[in-house]
């Protein structure tokens, strides 16, 4: 049992807060007295109630990314008072209600539904207090509040709700009443529907308030145990319904693809840090790399809920390949042709780390699919700094004659998929251009299609230039910097294992990797076969590193 | 051996006063004929920076230990004793003229260093000077005595070892005028009329802008050389688009004078660029004015505040961050809000709905709205989150139209919602909160002040010139000032106003010094920066063509079509060649890759010199040295006669 009362919590938030926060006190204090109200009613419960493990835990897999997007919620709700998507939540908290008490009691709907409007509109006023509130009740559970994660305040809640139904059982046992007068339950549930709901508030803002649940109990009579079951019910499904207003967006398909099945770990994966991911596939049949500077959970919050997009962790060459072999991008030149190292090393350096970075010149002609039409339309178009141009009709494409035909602040660029059969597209070397946040046919959404793959990567390339500019080429240095310090690792620990390995530990690891089992002895086989060098060099890495753990287990 | 008389112009004793002859000997050296020559003039004065020029040949004597056998000089010769500095008018990229004693015996490159110098300009090698285009002389002589800046009284001494004066030349602290001369060297000139703009020359075509680069001074050979007179009038110019280490701190003169090249060459459209971009370029010079003529002391570094400011500005990051925790909660608890009663249009297709009035609210980044102001406390019928939004003004002022235009991302698509305001003060109020919230930020930002402020200050600018012709003021500019000649004629400027308005509000949040960046990127950024056009005749070939020269690469244009035709970039040149007889060039590249041309519209000399000087600037990022390779540049561009 928790040891964190009503008072220590007080007290917590009193030492935290200066006068301004004396609103923000008032309105904690208001919310712990209705808390006292609310579990005074629940002093009692039913035993043979059985326990519903939340749907959470069944999405293991899927934790790391949950913990992250919910993270950002919470982060958001605390940095910027957002209160959109606490208002979701809220309404979706709302329909439930209405429908439990519809189900329980349905005279009462209208009165509770005033209550929760009432109460909707009191959070969206309360907006501006709900992060400073959960930072000072977050005081005695950690120091900063934004190391409070979901997956904590799940936790806690199932154990308070768990404690809850135990004592439950444990005083439904002592009282012995089991009559249940349905004008108590009208009015209990008249009067505790704001408690319950601001009780749900503070549970989850913070898990340690929602303990003084199970301190708190105090036996009271027991006609109200009907309606305290009821209530802990509501409560459990309110909770999920929060998990699941806050899992929900999370649920987002994240694709392995890998020719390499053994090993999980391209090497992007760690070139592109934790937060970042290679690739994401749109509904519209669009794709297009993430770069590593982007947030990812930025662009997730772009999706809809019900989106099919795909987040998609993929090795793909053409995110460095711009840097990789940058004379065939940046020279506007029609065919590819090789370079020395040295002389790439300064053409890179030449356009990206002058005064401006110089988007390379790319023109031509493009197909363009007309707006809300199937038909695909020749145009002339030329790549500036400022954004994508054509020519006119019946013009020649001097500068100042050029029509402005998109400019790159607001839209991103993606490789279109299979448009030829979509679309109606000419070839299948597509492109398309929007704004993040439409994810559904619009006339805002512009197709073009090039007349070969070449020409595809050159033009994506450039508009990548000139909307990102030198932060692409930071990216890639850093990318590069983090391989190097990989190749440096994993070149330390195979000297650092050679004395190692030859002893008892093989066996072992072997039998504790049955997934990958092909790891340590036949690395030197498994080298050629693998797709690139460097992602076999990392994946080694990465299995040498799981090896010196083992060894390490075996030495002491 | 004999003595023979040598005549001696002395410039000093007027133009009319004759030769002064001396007796001299064949090995008698040059600095004896000068002590004779002083002895003989009788004046008392400092002759130290005189020397002699030889008039015939063109040429310093300037090895005073070099005996006139040595020299070659005979009785006939015709020598002038003359000050090696003397004035020069000299026009600035910003327009305004300085009169300044310039080294007329040495090289202009280094004259060109010591003007620099003298300006407080760093990298001067990227700078030259040229001979103006010549004006037609009509009634310009009553129509304004050009004003001219003078700085003949600087001493010489002063110049060669500058000593920097709270950011300034120590010699522009002597006076109050000398003070106002380097503030007009320092901040951005206003906009200029849309008259002086429309009676500049303005090339035409390629080969017109080819024609300047025919008037560029040879780098290796001095001012006399070259036929300049006391008192001519130069241009002094960047010169190569390669600008090296720009640091706002130091280069403030620098900063300045490029910003007004690269303004000017946009105005008059040597440089070509699209309508959109105009815009852009026409709002920053609008915010450049604007923000200069409000806080001119900006731009002026001063070395001793440097450091008092950038304490300051620590310890304000530093309260702020101590302040954070209470201020936020303090403004979270108090967020402010716009609420009012507007129109909204949400156009669509086949729709004949008009404008409808619902009671606003500003919240966060979101608008909401009610029907009415009671039923605000109500659920909102509906509630627009503006982050990531587009925000377009539809304003005219006189006819009391104010409109936000609103282009929301969804989903489906964009949302486009119109926002219509009353009056001014309400539509400053509402669009500075839309443009806020457009990029994440609240009304309690601390810009949303400042945002209105900029707001207004474009919308009066609009009434001024909807009333006619622009009247005095600081606020009131003329948009056809920020615009080419061309866009004079295609829109009033009425008409032009909302266009830079537009562009304008992703700039308004600019610092001067950021600002000024801001336009040289943008500058640097468009496709034909940085070409030298030279129209010239390949080998083999019978019809001109062009040859750009830009800081990375030659290209080859086709004069008939006007395309670009051919690419070569200096890393793979191998060498080049001067053949100074008949005037070519040669220039091989890597994979047997040979070109040879001869220069039509101006001196292969100044072709060869632009090519090597670009390398030269290339060399330059690998030694991080602060001090001039003078001798590279000159092996780079010199050619044979320098040697």
């Amino acid at each position: 049992m928790e040891q964190v009362s009503d008072d220590e919590l007080d007290h917590g938030a009193e030492e935290d807060s200066d006068k301004e926060d004396q609103d923000l006190d008032k309105m904690f204090g208001a919310w712990l007295g209705e808390l006292d109200k609310l579990t005074q009613s629940l002093d009692d419960g039913r035993p043979q109630k059985t326990l519903q493990k939340p749907p959470l835990r069944q999405e293991t897999n899927m934790a790391n990314f949950s913990y992250r997007f919910s993270m950002y919620n919470i982060n958001e709700a605390l940095n910027q008072g957002d209160t959109v998507d606490l208002d979701a939540l809220m309404a979706d908290l709302c329909s439930i209600e209405q429908e439990l008490n519809t189900i329980s009691k349905p005279n009462s709907t209208s009165r509770i539904t005033t209550n929760s409007h009432y109460l909707t509109l009191k959070h969206n006023s309360g907006g501006k207090y709900w992060p400073k509130y959960k930072l000072c009740g977050s005081v005695n559970a950690r120091p900063a509040a934004s190391n409070i994660s979901l997956d904590d305040i799940t936790s806690q809640l199932e154990k308070a709700s768990l404690s809850m139904d135990e004592a439950a059982r444990q005083t439904s046992s002592s009282s012995s009443s089991s009559s249940s007068s349905t004008g108590s339950v009208g009015a209990v549930s008249e009067q505790e529907a704001p408690s319950q709901r601001s009780s749900v508030n503070s549970a989850c803002a913070s898990a340690s308030s929602m303990d003084s649940l199970d301190t708190d109990k105090v036996l009271t009579g027991g006609e109200e145990e009907q309606a305290a079951k009821l209530k802990a019910e509501k409560i459990r499904v309110a909770l999920e319904k929060i998990k699941e207003a806050q899992v929900k967006k999370v649920e987002t398909p994240l694709c392995f693809v890998s020719t390499n099945p053994p090993t999980p770990l391209t090497p992007k994966l760690c070139i592109s840090s934790s937060r970042h991911h290679s690739s994401s596939s749109l509904f519209l049949f669009s794709e297009r790399i993430f770069e590593d500077h982007e947030n990812l959970v930025e662009n997730l919050l772009n999706w809809t809920r019900d989106s099919h997009n795909k987040l998609m962790f993929i090795e793909r060459i053409e995110k460095y390949a711009l840097f990789k072999n940058p004379q065939n991008y940046l020279l506007g030149r029609k065919e590819t042709s090789e370079m020395a190292d040295r002389n790439k090393e300064a053409l890179l350096e030449e356009c990206f780390c002058g005064g401006s970075v110089s988007v390379p010149e790319i023109e031509g002609v493009l197909w363009l699919k007309e707006d809300g039409k199937k038909s695909w339309k020749k145009r002339y178009f030329l790549l500036r700094a400022s954004g994508i141009y054509y020519v006119p009709k019946g013009k020649a494409k001097a500068s100042r004659d050029l029509v402005c035909f998109l400019q790159l602040d607001h839209v991103n660029v993606y490789y279109g998929q299979d448009y030829r059969s979509k679309y109606k597209a000419p070839t299948d070397y597509c492109l398309a251009l929007k704004h993040p946040q439409i994810q559904k046919k619009s006339q805002y959404i512009k197709y073009l299609c090039c007349d070969d793959v070449r020409t595809l990567h050159q033009w994506v390339n450039g508009i990548r230039i000139a909307k990102y500019g030198k932060q692409l080429y930071v990216n890639y240095q850093e990318a590069m910097k983090r391989t190097e310090a990989a190749y440096d690792w994993s070149s330390l620990s195979t000297s650092s294992i050679r004395s190692g390995s030859s002893s008892a530990s093989i066996p072992e690891s072997q039998s504790n990797h049955s997934g990958h089992s092909d790891s340590g002895v036949d690395t030197g086989s498994s080298h050629g076969r693998s797709q690139s060098v460097v992602s076999s060099i990392f994946s080694e890495a990465w299995k040498r590193g799981t090896q010196i753990e083992e060894n390490t287990k075996v030495w002491f | 051996m004999a003595a023979w008389d040598l005549s001696v112009t002395v410039e000093d004793l007027g133009s009319d006063a004759p030769p002064v002859a001396i007796s001299v000997a064949s090995d008698l050296h040059v600095g004896g004929v000068i002590l004779k020559l002083v002895e003989k003039t009788q004046i008392k004065r400092d002759w130290s920076d005189h020397a002699l020029w030889w008039d015939q040949k063109q040429q310093w004597l300037l090895r005073t230990a070099w005996t006139l056998e040595k020299y070659g000089i005979h009785a006939d010769a015709r020598l002038v004793f003359m000050p090696q500095h003397k004035p020069l008018k000299l026009g600035l990229p910003n327009g305004i003229t300085l009169r300044l004693r310039a080294s007329f015996s040495c090289p202009v490159f280094q004259t060109v260093m010591g003007i620099c110098r003298m300006l407080n300009i760093r990298h001067p090698e990227e700078l030259s000077l040229l001979r103006p285009v010549e004006e037609k002389k009509k009634k310009k002589d009553k129509d304004l005595a050009e004003e001219i800046y003078d700085l003949t009284e600087v001493p010489l001494s002063s110049v060669s070892r500058p000593c920097l004066y709270n950011g300034m030349p120590a010699h522009f602290v002597d006076s109050p005028q000398m003070e106002a001369i380097y503030k007009m060297l320092s901040v951005t000139q206003p906009p200029p009329a849309p008259e002086v703009i429309a009676k500049q020359y303005r090339p035409a075509s390629v080969v017109d802008k080819a024609h300047i680069n025919g008037r560029w001074l040879d780098s290796s050979r001095c001012l006399m050389q070259q036929g300049i007179q006391e008192n001519d009038r130069l241009w002094l110019r960047f010169k190569y688009s390669a600008f090296y280490d720009i640091e706002p701190k130091y280069d403030v003169v620098r900063l300045t004078q490029l910003y007004e090249q690269a303004r000017w060459a946009i105005l008059l459209e040597d440089i070509d660029c699209t309508e959109e971009e105009m815009m852009l370029f026409g709002a920053l010079q609008y915010h450049i004015s604007k923000v200069a003529q409000s806080e001119p002391q900006m731009l002026s570094t001063n070395a001793a505040m440097d450091d008092l400011e950038s304490a300051l500005m620590s310890l304000e990051v530093k309260m702020e961050g101590e302040n954070s925790s209470a201020s936020e909660l303090l403004e979270t608890m108090t967020a402010p809000e716009l609420c009012d009663y507007l129109k909204i249009f949400r156009p669509k297709r086949l729709t004949l709905k008009g404008y409808k009035q619902y009671w606003f609210k500003f919240q966060d980044t979101s608008i909401s709205y009610f029907k009415s102001k009671e039923e605000s406390i109500g659920e909102p019928i509906q509630q627009i989150n503006l982050r990531g939004c587009e925000v377009a003004p539809d304003v005219n002022v006189a006819s009391q139209k104010f409109l936000i235009r609103l282009l929301i991302p969804a989903p489906e698509g964009m949302n486009e919602v119109y926002l219509r305001c009353e009056n001014e003060q309400q539509y400053a109020q509402w669009m500075a909160a839309c443009r806020l919230a457009s990029k994440g930020k609240s009304l309690a930002d601390s810009s949303f002040q400042s945002e209105i402020q900029s707001i207004r200050s474009f919308l009066a600018m609009q009434k001024s010139n909807s009333h006619g012709n622009a009247t005095a003021g600081d606020e009131s500019i003329n948009t056809h000032s920020l615009v080419s000649p061309r866009y004079h004629k295609k829109y009033k400027p009425k008409q032009l106003t909302p266009r830079i308005l537009d562009a304008y509000q992703n700039v308004a949040q600019l610092s001067l010094t950021d600002a000024v960046m801001r336009f040289l990127q943008i500058w640097q950024a468009l496709p034909d920066f940085g070409l030298s056009y030279v129209v010239v005749r390949f080998k083999g070939s019978r019809k001109d063509e062009v040859l750009g020269i830009a800081p990375n690469r030659l290209i080859r244009i086709d004069l008939g079509v006007g395309d670009v035709v051919k690419t070569w970039r200096y890393n793979t040149m191998k060498q080049w060649n001067v053949n100074w007889d008949i005037r070519q060039m040669a220039i091989e590249f890597d994979g047997n890759v040979n070109i040879a041309f001869s220069c039509v519209t101006a001196d292969c000399k100044i072709v060869h010199e632009f090519i090597g000087g670009y390398i030269f600037m290339s060399t330059r990022s690998r030694e991080k040295s602060d001090t001039l390779n003078e001798e590279l540049f000159h092996k780079l561009t010199g050619g044979h006669e320098a040697l």
